[in-house]
C-alpha cells in the first residue's frame, strides 16, 4: 500500500468537509467575543463578559457534568448490549434471530417524542421518579440500534475458523469470545461507543421529557434560550465546550504519538 | 495439519458454527439485551399503542378507558397527513442516499489514506457534534440569511441579483442541513466495514494488473457493502420522523410528518392522536424497510 | 377521695401541658426546612426568579422539573406528576379546574396580594374562585421594522397582508391564530362557530405562503428581524425590548382592534402535602426583588404593581406602555379555552401546516 500522499483529491475532500463542519463554530466563536446580543452584523466590539458569565454559572457546569455522566453510562450500556446482539447475529443461528435483530433495530423507528412520552407513562405508572437515570436508560435504548449495526457490520463475514480453531483446542465459547472475538470487534466497539456517546451528549427531545431535577446540558441550554438576553452567554459556553473537547482530542493524539 | 483429535471428528462438524443445541454462552448473550429492550422499549411502546385507542385526554390518565377507534378514524380522514408522510419518506430517502454517498470517501480516506492520523481525524470529525445542535444551526442561519455572509458575497460578486431563497426556510434547506448533519455519523459504519478489507488484497489485485478503479468496484465496494447498507438505514429510518431540523430551517414549506406528531404532544396535549400518528409512521417505515431488505437480501451477509 | 380528686385535677393539667409541648411552635423562616417541587418552564428555575423566597427561607430546597409548553405542563399534571406547584398560562386554566388538579387558594395568606391589580386577580379566577396566582405577563402585538415598513402598522390584518409576502413571521400556535382572526373579523373569541373556524383555516392556509417561518422561541424571531429577513411579526414585548436595546429600528404596534395580553399563573396541585410552604413560595414570588429581576433581566411584566411603576429603563417603559395607565383596560386578555376548542383549534393548525 502506498504511503499517504501529501495532497490527493480525497484528502482535499476530507478537509473541505471538515472546514464546512467547523464553519458555524467559527461564527459562534466570533459572536462569543462580541458585545452583540443577537446574531447579526454589525459587530459591536470585543468583550470577554460572556465568558466570565458562563464560567460563573454553577448551574451550567453542573449540567455539563450531568450530560457527561449520562453519555458515558448510556454508551457503555448500549455498546455492551449492542455487541451481544452483534455476536448473536453473526455467530449463531436460531429461531427468532431475525426477530431479535429487528427488535434491536426498532428503537430507530420510534420518534423520540413518542418514546419519551411512553417512557414517562411507564415510569409514572411504576412510580419511578424522573432523573438522570431515566434519561440514561432512554439513551441506551435509542443508541442500541447504532451500536448493534456497527459491531455487526464488522463481525459479519469475519472468518469464523479462528473461533472454531480455538474451541477445537479446548477453549469454551466464553473464553473464545474474550480472547478472539472481542479483540476482533474492539475497533468497531470503540466506534459504536463513540456513536452512542455522540447520540446521548447532545440529545434533547428525550431528555426534556425524562429529566428530573438535574438537567442535562442541552436541556439547560434550551431553558436559557427562552430568554434572548441569555444567548451570548450560551454561545460562549458552547465555544468553551468545543475548545475543551478539541484540546482533549489533541492531547490524546500527542499521547498516542508518544507511544 | 490435522491432529489426532480433529481426525477423529466427523468432517461435517469441522467448519460449522456452534450447533443449535445451545451452549451456555448463548443465554448469557441473549438475555440481557432482550430483557432490557422488553422493559425499556417494548413495554413503553405497548403503552403508547394502548394510548392510541384512548378516545380523549379526559379523566385520570391511568384509569381504565373504553377503547375507541376515533383517533385512527380522524387520522385516516385527513389526506394531507398521508401526503406529508409520503413527502417526509421521500426527503428521508434523498437524505440517506446523499449522506451515504458523500460519507463514503471520508470513510475511505480515514481507512486507507489517513495513516496514523486516522483516529485524530475521526475525532475531529465528531467534535462539532458535542456542541449544541441548536446553536450550530443558528450560526448556519446567520450565514445563509438573505443579508447573511453567503448571500452578501454572492451579490457582491455579481453572481445573483437577489438573495437566494432556497438556502433557508425551504424544503431543500432541510434536506441539505440533514445531509450535512448526518455525514460524520454515517462515516462510522462504513468505516467499520472498510477496516475489514485487507490491504494486501489491493496489492494482489494490482499485481494481477487491475486498475485502481477496478480494485474499487470489484473488491472494496462489495466488501464494504454491509457498512454502506447499515449507513443508509441508519439515516433513512429516523429521518422519516425528523422534526428538529424542519423546525429550525424548514420555514412553512419544509414541515415534515414528525413536526405534526410533535405538535400533538407538545401543543395540543392530545397524546392519543399523537400516538396514533406515530404508530402509523412506525408501521409505514417498517413496511418500507421490509421491502428494501427483500430487495437487497441482507441475510446473505449476516450468515 | 383525695386520690381521685388529685387525678381529676392532674389529668387536665397534664393534658394542657402536653398540648403546649406538642403544639408546633412557629418555626422562624430562617430555619424552616422542607422540599418543594415546582413544575416550571425552562429558564424560570434561575435563582433570579425566586430570589425573595431564597432570602427568606434559605434552608428550603426547591426542585424545578421542566415542562416544555402549556400542553406539556397540563399533560404531565394530568398524568399524575407530584409537583407541588405548576406554572400555567392564560387559555389553559379551565382544564386544571375541570379535572380537579388544582387547590383553591386562600389569598388572605399572601401578604403581597394587595399589590396585584384587580384585572390580574380576575385572570386567576375560574368560576369565581381564586385557583391561580398571576405572576408574569406581557403583551402580544405586531412588531415591525420601521425602515422596511415606513407606513406603519395599524391593524392585525397586516399579518395576512400580501404586500409583505415572504417577510412575515407568525407564532407557531393555533389558538393564537384563531385569536388574531377573531380580532380582525370582530368575532367573539369564546364562541367561534364551525363555519367561522373553516374561514379562519382557509385564510391562514393562504397566509402560510406569505409567511417566512413560524417562530417557536423569541431568539429565532429576534435574529431574523435583526438580520432583515422578517419585517413584521406576531410578537411579545420581550422581543421588542431586546431589539430596541440593540438599536434595530423597530416599533410595537397599537392595533385598532387592541393588543392581546397574556398572563402566567401558578397553581397548587390538589392534595399536595406542602400546602403552607407552597403558599409561602407563591407569596415570595410576588415580592419586589423577584419582580424587578423578571422585568429588568428578562423583559417580562410582573403582576406586582409597585414593580411596574418603578421601571426606569426607557426601552421597557415603551415596551410595557407604563405611561399609559389605561393600557390594561384596552388589552384583550386571552380567555380560557374549553376542551373542544383546544382540540379543534390545535387540530386546525396542524392541518394548516400539513396542507399541500
Amino acid at each position: 500500500m502506498s504511503a499517504p500522499a501529501r495532497f490527493t483529491p480525497l484528502k482535499a475532500y476530507f478537509f473541505a468537509l471538515l472546514a464546512l463542519l467547523y464553519l458555524p463554530l467559527v461564527v459562534l466563536l466570533v459572536f462569543s467575543l462580541n458585545a452583540n446580543t443577537t446574531l447579526s452584523f454589525p459587530l459591536r466590539g470585543f468583550t470577554l463578559d460572556w465568558y466570565k458569565q458562563a464560567l460563573q454559572a454553577e448551574a451550567v457546569l453542573r449540567s455539563v457534568r450531568n450530560s457527561l455522566v449520562v453519555a458515558v453510562g448510556s454508551s457503555l450500556a448500549a455498546t455492551g448490549l449492542g455487541s451481544m446482539v452483534a455476536v448473536l447475529a453473526a455467530r449463531y443461528s436460531f429461531r427468532g434471530k431475525g426477530l431479535l435483530i429487528g427488535l434491536a433495530g426498532l428503537p430507530l423507528v420510534i420518534p423520540y417524542i413518542v418514546l419519551g412520552v411512553a417512557l414517562l407513562l411507564l415510569f409514572s405508572a411504576l412510580g419511578v421518579q424522573r432523573s438522570l437515570w431515566t434519561v440514561g436508560l432512554a439513551h441506551s435504548v435509542v443508541a442500541l440500534p447504532y451500536t448493534s449495526l456497527i459491531v455487526m457490520a464488522r463481525l459479519a463475514g469475519f472468518d469464523q475458523r479462528l473461533e472454531e480453531a480455538a474451541m477445537d483446542l479446548g477453549a469454551d465459547y466464553l473464553t473464545t469470545l474474550r480472547r478472539i472475538v472481542f479483540p476482533l470487534a474492539a475497533p468497531a466497539m470503540l466506534s459504536a461507543a463513540l456513536t452512542a456517546f455522540t447520540v446521548s451528549f447532545d440529545e434533547f427531545a428525550l431528555a426534556l421529557f425524562l429529566t428530573g431535577n438535574e438537567p442535562t446540558f442541552p436541556v439547560y441550554l434550551f431553558s436559557q434560550l427562552r430568554f434572548a438576553s441569555r444567548l451570548p452567554m450560551l454561545i460562549a459556553l458552547a465555544v468553551l465546550l468545543m475548545l475543551g473537547t478539541l484540546l482533549l482530542v489533541f492531547i490524546a493524539e500527542r499521547l498516542r504519538r508518544a507511544e | 495439519m490435522t491432529t489426532a483429535k480433529e481426525a477423529g471428528r466427523p468432517a461435517s462438524r469441522r467448519w460449522r458454527r456452534p450447533a443449535v443445541d445451545r451452549p451456555a454462552a448463548f443465554w448469557l448473550l441473549a438475555v440481557p439485551p432482550t430483557a432490557w429492550l422488553a422493559v425499556f422499549f417494548l413495554a413503553p411502546v405497548a403503552l403508547a399503542i394502548l394510548f392510541s385507542f384512548r378516545p380523549d385526554m379526559r379523566g385520570s390518565l391511568f384509569a381504565a378507558w373504553t377503547p375507541s377507534l376515533n383517533q385512527y378514524a380522524s387520522l385516516f380522514a385527513t389526506a394531507s397527513y398521508w401526503r406529508l408522510l409520503g413527502v417526509s419518506a421521500g426527503m428521508a430517502l434523498i437524505t440517506a442516499a446523499c449522506a451515504t454517498v458523500l460519507a463514503y470517501p471520508v470513510a475511505y480516506f480515514l481507512t486507507f489514506n489517513a495513516g496514523r492520523r486516522a483516529s485524530l481525524y475521526l475525532l475531529l470529525l465528531l467534535v462539532p457534534f458535542w456542541t449544541s445542535y441548536m446553536l450550530r444551526v443558528m450560526a448556519w442561519k446567520f450565514l445563509l440569511g438573505s443579508e447573511g455572509v453567503i448571500n452578501s458575497f454572492l451579490s457582491y460578486a455579481g453572481l445573483v441579483d437577489k438573495p437566494l431563497a432556497l438556502l433557508i426556510y425551504s424544503r431543500p434547506a432541510v434536506v441539505i442541513t440533514l445531509i450535512y448533519v448526518w455525514i460524520p455519523f454515517v462515516t462510522l459504519p462504513i468505516l467499520a466495514a472498510l477496516q475489514r478489507v485487507d490491504p494486501a488484497l489491493f496489492e494482489a489485485a494490482a499485481d494481477l494488473g487491475a486498475s485502481p478503479a477496478r480494485v474499487f468496484t470489484r473488491i472494496t465496494l462489495p466488501l464494504s457493502l454491509p457498512g454502506v447498507l447499515a449507513a443508509f438505514f441508519m439515516v433513512f429510518i429516523p429521518t422519516v420522523g425528523e422534526y428538529v431540523t424542519p423546525l429550525l430551517v424548514g420555514g412553512t414549506r419544509g414541515i415534515m410528518y414528525g413536526n405534526i406528531v410533535q405538535d400533538f404532544f407538545t401543543k395540543a396535549a392530545n397524546w392519543p392522536f399523537g400516538s396514533a400518528m406515530a404508530l402509523v409512521m412506525l408501521a409505514a417505515t417498517l413496511a418500507l424497510v421490509a421491502l428494501a431488505l427483500r430487495l437487497v437480501d441482507v441475510r446473505r451477509w449476516l450468515e | 377521695m383525695k386520690h381521685r380528686r388529685c387525678q381529676t385535677i392532674a389529668l387536665p393539667i397534664i393534658a394542657v401541658l402536653l398540648l403546649i409541648g406538642c403544639a408546633p411552635a412557629a418555626v422562624p423562616p430562617g430555619e424552616q426546612t422542607g422540599t418543594l417541587t415546582v413544575l416550571e418552564w425552562a429558564g424560570y428555575e434561575a435563582p433570579d426568579f425566586w430570589t425573595d423566597f431564597q432570602t427568606t427561607y434559605p434552608h428550603v430546597t426547591v426542585n424545578f422539573p421542566i415542562g416544555a409548553s402549556d400542553a406539556d405542563v397540563y399533560a404531565k399534571m394530568a398524568a399524575g406528576d407530584q409537583a407541588d406547584i405548576f406554572h400555567a398560562y392564560t387559555g389553559w386554566l379551565e382544564f386544571y379546574v375541570e379535572e380537579g388538579l388544582v387547590e383553591e387558594i386562600d389569598t388572605s395568606k399572601l401578604s403581597n396580594w394587595d399589590k396585584v391589580p384587580d384585572s390580574f386577580k380576575r385572570v386567576g379566577q375560574v368560576n369565581g374562585k381564586q385557583y391561580f396566582i398571576p405572576w408574569d405577563w406581557g403583551f402580544t402585538s405586531i412588531l415591525y421594522r420601521t425602515d422596511k415598513i415606513p407606513e406603519g402598522v395599524t391593524s392585525w390584518s397586516a399579518l395576512l397582508n400580501p404586500a409583505y409576502a415572504g417577510h412575515i413571521s407568525m407564532w407557531d400556535d393555533g389558538p393564537g391564530a384563531v385569536t388574531v382572526s377573531s380580532y380582525i373579523h370582530q368575532w367573539d373569541e369564546t364562541a367561534i362557530t364551525a363555519d367561522q373556524l373553516a374561514t379562519i383555516k382557509d385564510e391562514w392556509i393562504v397566509q402560510r405562503d406569505l409567511n417566512l417561518f413560524y417562530w417557536a422561541g423569541e431568539p429565532e424571531l429576534i435574529a431574523a428581524m435583526a438580520g432583515g429577513d422578517v419585517w413584521l411579526a406576531y410578537a411579545w414585548q420581550g422581543a421588542y425590548a431586546t431589539l430596541l436595546g440593540q438599536g434595530v429600528p423597530v416599533a410595537y404596534a397599537d392595533p385598532v382592534e387592541g393588543r392581546n395580553s397574556w398572563v402566567g399563573v401558578y397553581g397548587i396541585r390538589k392534595g399536595t402535602p406542602n400546602l403552607d410552604l407552597a403558599l409561602k413560595f407563591l407569596d415570595a414570588k410576588l415580592g419586589a426583588a423577584t419582580g424587578n429581576n423578571v422585568v429588568n433581566l428578562f423583559y417580562y411584566g410582573h403582576t406586582n404593581q409597585d414593580v411596574m411603576s418603578g421601571i426606569t429603563d426607557p426601552a421597557l417603559i415603551e415596551a410595557f406602555s407604563v405611561d399609559d395607565p389605561a393600557i390594561l383596560e384596552k388589552s384583550n386578555f386571552t380567555p380560557n379555552l374549553t376542551v373542544e376548542q383546544r382540540d379543534a383549534w390545535t387540530a386546525m393548525w396542524a392541518e394548516i401546516k400539513a396542507a399541500p
